[in-house]
């Protein structure tokens, strides 16, 4: 009918005005946008996916200029969580993985979506708690320790309570292993066990805040509870043990379709990432803010019983098909949780 | 309680000293919302006005959809927008993933049933008097048409408005999207979840300040462009 | 000009208009009365091309408008229309006013002046800044009228315009169509129920009930000879009598209404049933002079006088002499014979005043 015309050019233009916006903006994404103080910019840009737990410790936002600028590139870090860095990762979104997940990580590489990882620094979680020490953990094992929380909790007298980051974050993961360790059935014996566990799903920091509200015990990672120094009533009780060790990588991700001039970018990355300058710089960080450092890099020393590779020059452009004789980098005398708990 | 007094201290000296990582984050909030808006108005009007004036079987359900599409989660909308935008999704190669475009692409989607939904019921707010007197005058159906979208015009900006709130106050799309990548796609609300998270609960209300206030002046702004328009 | 024929319309099950068939010339005014709910609204509709028929169709000036939009769209801009309730759209007096023109494309240069024109031509040229939905009712009719006269059309459709108005405001919209009509030579088509108002503007007036057009004629045909009980009763007369021809010489006809005679002017044979129809108008009252006696011939009749209603500045008398004779006297008169009920009255009409119609039931 004639009067369809009238309407269908209103549709035409509309789609028109649609299509012409959409063509301003892809034009302007190949130029990327201007942050305050910078021309025009056409660096090359590299992703990098992280955790919460490390971004929020500032140490990134340190690292992010003096890479910039020795290989003139755009890093861009997000941090949406562990198990988001993953699957960024495995999506092709991110060039690079920074992540503190042992498991995740040796699961990552079977399967084929990365390389070159290296085992670059660590430092060690820690059982916070209130002052007082309900449950009276304070100088035990972590299994030991976890063994007493989760007895006095379930006998319920309500006072004695954990709080689980419960989302499948690397300190989650962590968590699990622990109580893999000390001999319990994480789905069956822990979680949904009683009131006393609580699965908060939320960042380290939010957690931190959770269990300092409600006087409860939680696993934490150093660096985001020493950012919260004086603002929590909560202490560290247990920081001593071979399960709390908490071991960071990184590495080269090969997913979707890799581009040459990305993971060359990413290899650039994870090589610079364990000069002994850089190492050195990640030793340092956190002295003038927190009295002490946050991060001990390997150049310092590979703790006992850990293998790690920190030194050997990322060259690989596409992984191995050939699994590793050893695992690299794996936390010593850990029962690692299974990947389908993880 | 603290914080919130902080927060108003912090967000004034924030503003004061033209902070230039606020003055950032806040321009690009700005633009990615404003930009959404805009895209989604673009559609929301003429398509608003075709399925008002058109009879056809379905029509009923269509707005009944439009009007469940408000309450859409939007991690939903982000995810779905995210798997297009991804680098192995079918829209990968445009390369709009953690940047503003992005953003703006991702935040548009999110408030067009609303916009939509709101052009509709604009447009059955205007009686069957007015448009047979405009029929009757001599107009085109195309005429018809947008005279009865500039009878509308007041209940369709408010549409515009409430369209561009939710878009400057969306966190999850403009994440999952964007990425929080400081200095490339932080926005006002992003930046408030990461500060709340880091324990930083002043920054995060000073934030929080600064954004209703930027979003204090569109609303104005848009109302004096539109008392313009009057005779 | 404008030629309806066969049309129905139906919306839904509902047939509203039930195969109308009638010619508006060009040059007159048209007015269409009927009760409300009769289908008015929906036949000007129709004209206007604002709907389609069901069946039928409506040839404008040779041009069947049945045919595309574009035809339809083109017609329909020969034209002008006001509805019942004044829609003004929310902007000023001049912008509304010349919206016709503007949908046709009149540079703006132009459309000062005749936006002028129009307003000045209904009597409101100092309104052209004023906001549009400020307007009284009878100022807001009246924009839309020189709203729809702006475009110069050559009809100008009205739908019951003073309806919902005041008769201050009203008696100015009547004079401004016979204006329109006479200066102008706008051809109108005016629907109203009000049947004085049809009275007084139309050249010709189509009666319609029930969506059917029962009668069409001139306001003489209509109002004095109308063509059956219901349209008799909406046209205002009050006194239908029923009864047979008794004799009838040449066209003077008796007529036995009961035990009384008639003289009407009819042709119709002896012994057909008729109907009378008299307009109260018609009837005069008189005092019965003393000592005449009761005649039945010449229509004088005696009776009491049952019931006195006030109508405005009149007086509708109801007398009983055997039949209902219904008459309408002025106040004045009313007085001045010292009318009261009870009182005995000779209530007489002229042959010539009555109306005479075969009697169907």
């Amino acid at each position: 009918m004639i009067r369809m015309k009238r309407l269908n050019q209103t549709i035409i233009i509309a789609l028109l005005f649609v299509i012409l916006t959409a063509g301003v903006f892809i034009a302007g994404c190949t130029t990327t946008s201007q942050p305050v103080n910078q021309t025009t910019d056409t660096r090359q840009k590299l992703v990098l996916a992280t955790t919460t737990s490390l971004y929020d410790t500032g140490l990134l936002n340190y690292l992010e200029p003096k890479f910039e600028s020795k290989y003139n590139v755009d890093l861009l870090i997000t941090s949406q969580g562990t198990g988001k860095a993953i699957e960024l990762a495995k999506r092709g979104d991110a060039d690079v993985l920074l992540v503190h997940s042992p498991a995740q990580e040796m699961t990552f590489l079977k399967e084929g979506y990365g390389m070159n990882r290296r085992t670059f620094a660590y430092n060690y979680f820690m059982i916070v708690g209130p002052a007082n020490d309900p449950a009276g953990i304070k100088g035990k094992t972590p299994e030991e320790a976890f063994k007493a929380i989760l007895t006095q909790g379930i006998a319920g007298n309500g006072s004695i309570m954990f709080v689980s980051r419960g989302d499948a974050s690397g300190t989650h993961t962590a968590e699990q292993g622990v109580w893999k360790k000390a001999g319990y059935d994480y789905a069956k014996e822990v979680q949904k066990s009683g009131n006393w566990y609580i699965e908060a799903g939320k960042g380290m920091g939010e957690t931190l805040q959770m269990a300092g509200e409600k006087g409860a015990y939680t696993f934490t990672d150093e660096g985001t509870f020493l950012s919260y120094t004086g603002k929590l009533n909560i202490v560290p009780i247990v920081d001593k043990g071979t399960s709390l060790m908490n071991l960071y990588s990184v590495m080269t991700v090969y997913a979707g379709k890799p581009q040459p001039e990305k993971i060359t970018m990413a290899n650039n990355f994870v090589n610079w990432l364990i000069t002994s300058e850089t190492l050195t710089d990640i030793g340092n960080y956190g002295k003038d803010k927190y009295g002490k450092s946050l991060f001990t890099p390997m150049s310092s020393g590979v703790p006992a019983g850990v293998t790690a590779d920190f030194t050997s020059p990322a060259t690989e452009t596409s992984p191995l098909k050939v699994e590793p004789a050893v695992a690299n980098g794996t936390v010593p005398d850990a029962i690692l949780p299974d990947a389908k708990n993880v | 309680m603290n914080e919130i007094v902080e927060g108003f201290s912090q967000a004034g000296n924030l503003i004061v000293t033209l902070n230039p990582d606020l003055l950032q984050i806040a321009a690009l909030s700005l633009y990615v919302s404003l930009c959404a808006t805009i895209l989604a108005a673009g559609i929301t009007i003429p398509l608003g006005g075709f399925i008002h004036f058109r009879e056809f079987r379905g029509k009923q359900a269509l707005i009944t959809l439009i009007q469940t599409l408000y309450s859409i989660p939007t991690v939903i909308v982000g995810l779905l927008v995210y798997f297009l935008l991804s680098r192995s999704g079918p829209l990968g190669f445009l390369g709009l993933l953690y940047s503003p475009e992005g953003m703006i692409l991702g935040e548009a989607v999110l408030i067009i049933p609303i916009i939509l939904g709101l052009v509709i019921t604009a447009l059955l707010g205007i009686s069957r008097n007015i448009r047979d007197t405009i029929v009757s005058l001599g107009a085109t159906e195309f005429q018809v048409i947008l005279e009865i979208i500039r009878e509308a015009r007041f209940a369709i900006l408010a549409g515009v408005i409430l369209g561009f709130g939710r878009a400057i106050s969306e966190v999850g799309v403009a994440m999952m999207i964007g990425g929080n990548i400081r200095g490339e796609t932080r926005v006002l609300t992003t930046a408030i979840m990461l500060g709340t998270g880091m324990g930083e609960f002043s920054l995060a209300f000073a934030l929080g300040i600064i954004l209703l206030a930027i979003s204090m002046m569109v609303v104005i702004l848009m109302k004096f462009i539109s008392r313009r328009y009057e005779p | 000009m404008i030629r309806i024929e066969a049309v129905t319309k139906k919306f839904g099950d509902t047939e509203i208009l039930k195969t109308i068939s009638l010619k508006v010339l060009k040059g007159e005014i048209f007015t269409l009365i009927g009760p409300s709910g009769s289908g008015k609204t929906t036949l000007l509709r129709l004209i206007n091309l604002l709907d389609t028929p069901t069946t039928g169709k409506i040839v404008f000036d040779g041009t069947d408008t049945s045919d595309n939009e574009k035809v339809r769209l083109s017609v329909r801009r020969r034209m002008g229309m006001v509805f019942q309730k004044p829609a003004v759209l929310n902007t000023t007096v001049a912008e509304n006013v010349a919206f016709g023109l503007k949908f046709r494309g009149v540079e703006k240069s132009q459309m000062e002046s005749r936006v002028h024109s129009a307003l000045d031509l209904v009597g409101l040229p100092d309104f052209s800044k004023r906001k549009a939905i400020t307007l009284s009712g009878g100022e807001m009719q009246r924009v839309s009228i020189a709203r729809a006269m702006v475009t110069e059309p050559d009809v100008l459709l009205l739908d019951e315009p003073t309806a919902n108005l005041d008769p201050v405001s009203s008696e100015i919209i009547e004079n401004l169509i016979l204006h329109i009509n006479k200066e102008l030579h706008t051809t109108i088509i005016l629907s109203t129920h009000d049947m004085i108002q049809g009275q007084r503007l139309a050249d010709r007036i189509g009666v319609i009930m029930d969506g059917m057009i029962v009668q069409v004629g001139t306001t003489n045909d209509i109002f004095y000879q109308p063509a059956g009980k219901d349209i008799a009763r909406f046209v205002g007369i009050d006194t239908i009598l029923k009864g047979v021809v008794k004799t009838n010489d040449g066209g003077h006809a008796e007529i036995e209404i009961g035990s009384a005679l008639f003289e009407a002017i009819t042709s119709i044979r002896p012994g057909q049933r008729v109907a009378l129809y008299i307009r109260p108008e018609e009837v005069t009252l008189m005092l019965p002079e003393s000592g005449s006696k009761k005649t039945s011939a010449r229509n004088q009749l005696s009776g009491t006088i049952t019931r006195m209603v006030q109508l405005g500045p009149f007086i509708r008398v109801t007398v009983d002499c055997g039949t209902l004779l219904i008459a309408l006297i002025t106040r004045r008169s009313c007085n001045e014979l010292g009318l009261a009920v009870g009182a005995v009255v000779t209530a007489g009409v002229k042959a010539t005043a009555i109306h005479v119609i075969p009697d169907s039931g």
